[in-house]
């Protein structure tokens, strides 16, 4: 049983980057492809149409910080605890880069016709982002409460 | 890659085509179109190759009679895969059954004997109904008062206005909830379609103004060697 548990707490170590890296990859190719045919369509503004797909990549990097919070000898106490806070954080970080990329693909296609609602177009990726912060924020809160 | 998104490089790379009746060309043109739409997977380009094949009056055999329409159409409607197209090409071969009979019944045609000179559900009903002006179908069809009415008139601009317009509205309502799916691929193609025929309109007035100028200016130059020729 305390081995099953210890592999738990080793799930929710690296579960929180993983997954965080799992909805980047998705969110980054959707973003991206927009943003390739939007170049295909375009004869300008090909800099920031890279610059809005790869929005979707910030949610890796915050994996990999609730990781190394997360990162302990991992024990039958404090297994539980690890388990919990890095697979839920993992899951709201993959789900918010997937979302983010739809976002930012739409923001990309909507841009390429009118170009001065660029900025406003972004308002619902960075709303996206903006929750991604939370679930970051207090992972890392909550990592300082756990025991060893 | 999610479904919902397949086609995000492809519908991002598609020109917006803005309103119907504004347009004054189509927003790339059909080669660019064609060569744009080779990044759609195999199965769903030959779902949109049988749609233009029952939709584009381009590649109907016009010396084929009615009978034998319906019955291609019949043979095709069922193999196509995508209930969405399928039922895309259902809702328009219907409107053109219905737009075949307000014209027969205006050249003075009698009621159909059979159910074989049209394609879809209210084909029967509108035998039955013949004689009364929207068929009993005016409530499905709010359109088919006014191009009775503008039937009436000969107006074919004006019909052609209508049914294009009737067209474009339910694309518009379709395309909700669809952004780079391919159900957004067809509406776009269909809605292509459409401005290439409206514009297509334009186009044979103006190469007709063309061929006007072209023959007034070949006069003048025809008329030029004489002038020169005097001292």
């Amino acid at each position: 049983m305390n081995e099953f548990v210890i592999a738990l707490g080793w799930a929710g170590l690296y579960g929180a980057m993983a997954l965080a890296s799992i909805g980047s990859v998705i969110g980054c190719a959707v973003a991206g492809q927009a943003a390739i045919g939007a170049m295909v369509d375009t004869d300008s503004g090909y800099g920031r149409y890279l610059g809005v797909s790869v929005m979707p990549s910030s949610q890796t990097i915050y994996g990999i910080v609730v990781m190394f919070t997360l990162q302990r000898d991992v024990t039958p106490e404090n297994a539980p605890a690890l388990f919990g806070i890095g697979i839920l954080c993992g899951l709201a970080l993959m789900f918010s880069a997937i979302r983010q990329g739809q976002a930012c693909a739409s923001a990309i296609h909507a841009s390429k016709t009118k170009p001065e609602i660029f900025g406003l177009s972004l308002a619902p990726a960075a709303i996206v982002e903006g929750f991604a912060v939370f679930a970051f924020v207090f992972a890392l809160v909550l990592a300082g409460n756990i025991p060893g | 890659m999610t479904d919902a998104h397949r086609y995000a490089m492809l519908l991002s790379a598609l020109p917006d085509h803005g309103p119907l009746f504004g347009a004054k060309q189509t927003p790339l043109s059909r080669i660019r179109l064609n060569q744009r739409l080779a990044l759609l997977d195999p199965e769903d380009f030959a779902c949109l190759q049988t749609l233009g094949a029952l939709q584009d009056w381009a590649r109907q055999d016009l010396d084929q009679s009615d009978t034998q329409a319906v019955e291609r159409a019949n043979r095709l409607v069922p193999t196509i895969a995508h209930p969405f197209v399928r039922d895309l090409v259902i809702w328009r071969l219907e409107l053109r059954t219905l737009v075949a009979a307000l014209r027969r019944r205006r050249r003075g045609d009698a009621a159909p004997n059979d159910n074989r000179w049209g394609f879809g559900r209210w084909v029967a009903q509108i035998r039955r109904h013949w004689h009364e002006p929207g068929f009993r179908l005016d409530g499905a069809f709010p359109w088919l008062p006014e191009a009775n009415r503008l039937l009436a008139l000969d107006d074919s601009l004006g019909l052609e206005r209508l049914l294009l317009g009737a067209a474009w509205t339910r694309l518009e309502r379709l395309s909700d909830g669809h952004y780079f799916d391919f159900e957004a691929v067809v509406i776009y193609v269909m809605r292509w379609d459409l401005i290439a025929r409206w514009t297509g309109y334009r186009g044979e007035a103006a190469t007709q103004r063309f061929d006007e100028l072209v023959a007034a200016g070949m006069t003048a130059i025809a008329l030029d060697p004489i002038t020169e020729t005097r001292p």
